[in-house]
């Protein structure tokens, strides 16, 4: 092998430079050092600038104009993750938008994105502002639309339904969707479209909307695919105890619905009064009349957006009230920003600056509630600028706990206030719900035929939730404590 | 920052060692007869895939005298070049060594005194002529005024039309280039010159005005360590000459000693040589050719075979026509040099 | 001396370029337009001029020192002409350092010209001269030092196709010094290893992108001074490592 040799002088250098070379290095790093907390300082205070780039360095806007958009995006999705790691939650939005508009096809940023929307944006009592939501959906709509054959954003989509706005109708279509989504190889769970989480998770949205057989028929769903799963792995404890807690959950709900609903002829047992399926214990009958809640309300407004509700209301302990208290107009506002979604929704996930809404719950323990509801610190989440505001107090036994749902039934029908706040749950979604055979042959036998009622004067069969409501139409200077608050602004539920 | 220190360093101590040697310059220039001294250089290249390897330049042994004009002589491929460019410390040999002017070969300082031609050289081609003398000129550290004068000095004489000064060398023509070449290699009147094939490609008038030129060299005393293709130029102008072959050195002298050698032609003539003179005269020499009749042509090597020789022809009542000292030409040299070599003789 | 003398050749050698003088024009075509495109944004048009002209000069500025260094020493060794300059007296790291130089006067030409019509151009909008600006298209112009001493760099070893991806590649990777710091706080230990030697031992360009802090007037650089020094200072060490690594690869260089 040869090897070349250098003049001495050229050696000599390479000896004398490389301890230079190190220090010089050494010292490249220490200013770097130095630097670094001047640089974080610097961009801490471009993130809070109004642009859409975020206030981002130069080097992301040069990757996608050198036509790499996916990979700017990843790097301003690294950038975005340390924003939520640092709270600098008002950085975050206009990167999501601008991660989304990079590379249309990040799913996880449209979830994240929208849970960032739907969940994060809190008043100083931890109370999320619901105004977020409308542009939160509409982030995931669109992220469905570019990625129709990704599952997760319809199941985030469905989930955000589900627990935070609980529109069990919708969280059924969004999962229904996710479902539907037409398989590809690529991923984990092919040849299915969906994870099998999905099928669970849409079980108990119906059983929430108390289409019980439905919720049934997606367990079983769920349990022919976990069993094939568990068919190829036979020893895979996740899918042994998997398929072990499907069929659980199976029995568990046919158990509920039996013991519920067998007892009781459904036919003789229709409730004769305006408020269809109370079940009325026939004439003679030793079975005990519907159970009277007796809900008495208290709204007031000690000081300007400071509320106190109080009241009682019979029920068991771990019942929650909710409250709502919004625009008089907010939800005829909110659907039609729905309809027509502004660009300025779409592009700035905007909210409308006047609107006001504020959601809570009270748990009503030893027949009574309590709570203080403090909206004068949030001014930019709760303007109070509409004249006219309504507060709504329900008791919804859907989305109660299963042991008072054992006392009253899946829908209320064993409910009833003699001040009649009983208020049907006209959701179109109860169409066609219909009881079926039972686990092993018995069990409540309903054709679904037997029990019609009209919405909208059509018949149709089902099972309508029976809400308890109490809803208050005040004005602006009664909310800013100027101006008493009586029962006389409760308004009927018959006028709703 | 440090390259710049040690370059001021390095700068001072040279002016230093410049002006106190200054008195015993002449002493080691009478010391110093070589000017170039190879010992054994070798330089290997290796196959990218490592799987051969090529000697070009095999354990080359020289010595170049100083004032010599040194032809160095070779085919394509021998390692002409190749040497020069290790001598220069442009490249670097795998094996052996060099001085060059006392010092070892690659040194910066005695570059000083150095100039290279390169084969077929590109300039700078958007300068002009004299702009790019300038600018080897700086390369020398000549300060101004004496700058522009060597610069005007160099152009004249390689006899670069001056109309063509101002010019860009973009468009000269490869004679012009040729000239160029060797004006940027005497812009720092140089001691020793490498002239890597300074004559090739031109036409016979402006070729003869270069070798001159290179020639000439000789008489301001500076050496010569000329490549060269151009056999009788080099016979012209070089004193001593090296042939190399496939990076083996296979001869090396002055020209007088490859050309000349010791042959002699004698012409005989006269009736009375007969069949037993022409037996003895074959007895003396080993090469005879009978001419006719009367007339004989024999090669002698030695001048006691001449003297035998003359002496028979006269006793035999010949006559001595012509005696003639037998001259090869260089290409002669060379081509049966490299024939020997090749296993061809 | 003889570096300089090498750089001054280099810079005439270099400004005859055609390629540099396209994105020259070019540069200054973007810079131009600026007061167009303010006057359509419907943003306030005197950030859309600085944006748009710091952004220009960055640009421009980019390409016209990739193209420019990484030809500076292949040229040589292509044309042989390097032969003549390294028989001369002249040590490889001084042909190195007055190439290096050659670029970068070259380059300092080139953003000095976008720069002082970038500065005009908003004095005659604005009728003051923007310090910040100046700032601006200084931290570019040694952002561009560390770029040229880079390509000088690869250019000792690579062929020019070859040396523009990579030049172009490690600037793009320096720039992200946003995402390599946070990285380099990450909880895995192998992501923010990953990310410390991206962060610290790659030449960190990001550290000059203070763009968006000039262009919006709410934002203060606090330490100014103490911050541009610090960065100057990087930039010169930086491009010294690169210029000694450069003479050691050179000086084994077979020409
Ligand atoms: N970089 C290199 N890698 C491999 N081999 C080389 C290299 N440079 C030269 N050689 C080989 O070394 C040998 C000598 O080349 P050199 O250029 O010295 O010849 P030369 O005597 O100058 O020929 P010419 O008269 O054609 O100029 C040739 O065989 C050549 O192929
Ligand atoms: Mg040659």
């Amino acid at each position: 092998m040869a090897t070349k040799r250098l003049p001495d002088d050229l050696q000599n250098r390479r000896k004398k430079a490389v301890p230079i070379l190190i220090v010089l290095y050494a010292l490249t790093m220490f200013l770097q050092a130095q630097i670094d907390p001047r640089v974080r300082e610097l961009r801490s205070g471009e993130q809070g600038l109004e642009s859409t780039s975020g206030g981002l360095g130069g080097e992301f806007l040069l990757l996608p104009l050198l036509g790499f958009r996916e990979a700017a995006a990843g790097l301003l999705w690294v950038r975005c993750d340390e924003f939520f790691h640092s709270g600098d939650y008002d950085a975050i939005l206009p990167l999501v938008r601008l991660i989304t508009w990079l590379d249309p096809h990040a799913e996880n940023v449209f979830i994240t994105g929208a849970w960032h929307l739907a969940y994060n944006f809190t008043d100083s009592t931890e109370r999320s502002d619901r105004r977020y939501i409308v542009p939160s959906q509409e982030l995931l709509k669109e992220g469905v639309r570019n990625n129709p054959r990704i599952p997760d954003i319809n199941f985030e989509l469905g989930w955000q339904n589900y627990d935070k706005v609980k529109d069990y109708s919708a969280a059924a279509a969004a999962f229904t969707a996710a479902i539907n989504t037409r398989a590809w190889k690529g991923s984990d769970d092919f040849p299915y479209g969906a994870p099998l989480k999905t099928h669970h998770i849409l079980a108990h949205t119906y059983a929430k909307q108390g289409r019980i057989p439905e919720a049934i028929a997606e367990w079983r769903r769920a349990l022919a695919r976990s069993a094939e799963q568990l068919a190829r792995d036979p020893r895979n404890f996740t899918y042994i105890s998997l398929n072990a807690a499907e069929k659980n959950n199976i029995k568990e709900l046919f158990q509920r619905y039996h013991d519920r609903y067998t007892d009781h002829d459904h036919e003789k047992s229709v409730n004769p009064t305006k408020y269809p399926f109370v079940i009325a214990p026939p004439k003679g009958s030793n079975i005990p009349k519907p159970w009277d809640v007796n809900l008495h309300v208290k709204f007031e407004a000690p000081r300007p957006k400071v509320f106190k509700m109080s009241g009682t209301m019979n029920i068991a302990d771990g019942a929650r009230l909710e409250v709502r208290i919004s625009d008089w107009d907010y939800d005829a506002r909110d659907m039609k920003r729905r309809d027509v979604v502004s660009k300025e929704i779409l592009q700035k996930f905007k909210v409308e600056e006047d609107q006001t809404i504020l959601m809570d719950t009270a748990s009503v323990r030893k027949n009574r509630f309590e709570k203080e509801l403090d909206m004068s610190k949030d001014p930019r989440m709760y303007s109070f600028a509409a004249d006219t505001y309504k507060v709504i107090f329900t008791f919804n036994i859907r989305t109660t706990s299963p042991h008072i749902q054992d006392r009253h039934g899946y829908s209320g029908e064993g409910l009833m206030d003699v001040k009649e706040h009983i208020v049907l749950d006209r959701h179109i979604d109860l169409l066609g719900t219909k009881m079926i055979e039972g686990q092993d042959g018995e069990g409540p036998v309903w054709d679904g035929k037997s029990v019609p009622w009209l919405i909208d004067g059509k018949g149709v069969y089902g099972q309508p939730a029976r809400l308890v409501r109490v809803t208050y139409k005040l004005s602006r200077k009664q909310l800013l404590g100027l101006e008493p608050i009586t029962n006389k602004d409760v308004v009927p539920n018959d006028a709703l | 920052m440090s390259d710049l220190y040690s370059e001021v360093v390095r700068g001072s101590v040279t002016v230093w060692v410049f002006f106190s040697t200054l008195p015993l310059g002449k002493e080691v220039h009478i010391l110093m007869a070589s000017a170039i001294k190879i010992d054994g250089l070798t330089k290997k290249y290796i196959d990218v895939w490592q799987k051969q390897e090529v000697i070009a330049v095999n354990d080359l042994n020289l010595d170049v005298q100083e004032g010599e004009i040194f032809g160095f002589l070779g085919r394509n491929g021998a390692g002409k070049t190749t040497t020069i460019k290790m001598l220069l410390g442009l490249i670097f040999p795998t094996g052996g060594d060099a001085t060059i002017l006392g010092k070892p070969m690659g040194d910066n300082s005695v570059k000083q005194s150095l100039a290279y031609l390169p084969e077929e050289t590109y300039f700078y081609d958007s300068m002009t002529g004299w702009d790019l003398i300038d600018y080897y000129g700086r390369l020398f550290k000549i300060p101004q005024p004496e700058r522009a004068r060597r610069v005007q000095q160099c152009l004249e004489k390689v006899r670069l039309q001056p109309d063509a000064w101002r010019r860009a060398v973009r468009g000269y023509s490869k004679g012009m280039r040729q000239r160029i070449g060797i004006a940027q290699a005497l812009i720092n009147d140089p001691k020793l010159l490498f002239l890597d094939e300074p004559t090739s490609g031109l036409d016979p008038i402006a070729h003869a005005e270069l070798r001159d030129i290179v020639g000439s060299l000789k008489d301001e005393g500076k050496t010569v360590f000329l490549s060269s293709h151009q056999l009788a130029d080099v016979e012209l102008i070089c004193s001593r000459i090296a042939i190399i072959h496939k990076g083996k050195l296979l001869t090396t002298g002055t020209i007088k000693e490859l050309v000349e050698g010791e042959r002699t032609e004698i012409v005989a003539q006269g009736s009375a040589l007969h069949n037993g003179v022409f037996a003895k005269l074959k007895s003396i020499v080993p090469s005879v050719s009978i001419e006719g009749e009367d007339r004989v042509r024999l090669i002698s090597t030695s001048a006691e075979e001449i003297n035998a020789v003359i002496d028979l022809v006269r006793g035999a009542q010949g006559q001595i026509v012509a005696v003639v000292p037998q001259k090869r030409t260089l290409e002669d040299v060379f081509v049966e040099t490299i024939r020997r070599e090749e296993g061809e003789i | 001396m003889i570096p300089l003398a090498i750089a001054n050749q280099t810079v005439r050698e270099a400004m005859r370029r055609r390629v540099m003088w396209i994105f020259l024009i070019s540069g200054l075509f973007l810079i131009a337009m600026g007061p167009v495109f303010g006057f359509l944004s419907p943003k306030d048009s005197q950030t859309v001029l600085r944006s748009l002209g710091l952004a220009a000069i960055l640009l421009a500025g980019l390409f016209i020192t990739i193209v420019t260094c990484i030809y500076l020493i292949p040229v040589e060794i292509e044309r042989r002409t390097i032969y003549t300059v390294l028989s001369k007296p002249v040590q490889r790291y001084q042909f190195v350092l007055g190439k290096f130089l050659g670029g970068f006067a070259t380059v300092f030409i080139n953003i000095a010209a976008m720069g002082i019509v970038f500065l005009v151009l908003i004095y005659t909008q604005e009728h003051k001269v923007p310090m910040d600006m100046l700032l601006g298209v200084v931290m570019t112009f040694f952002q561009m030092l560390l770029l040229a001493a880079l390509s000088i760099f690869f250019s000792t070893f690579t062929t020019p196709v070859v040396n523009f991806f990579l030049s172009f590649g490690v600037f793009m990777v320096g720039n992200l010094s946003s995402v390599t710091d946070s990285l380099a706080s990450n909880p895995n230990p192998l992501v923010s290893n990953a990310g410390k030697i991206v962060h610290y031992l790659l030449p960190n360009f990001g550290n000059f992108n203070i763009q968006n802090s000039i262009i919006h007037p709410t934002i203060e650089i606090k330490n100014q001074e103490v911050f541009m020094m610090q960065n100057i200072i990087y930039a010169i060490v930086y491009s010294l490592v690169l210029l000694t690594l450069a003479v050691l690869i050179f000086d084994r260089r077979e020409v």
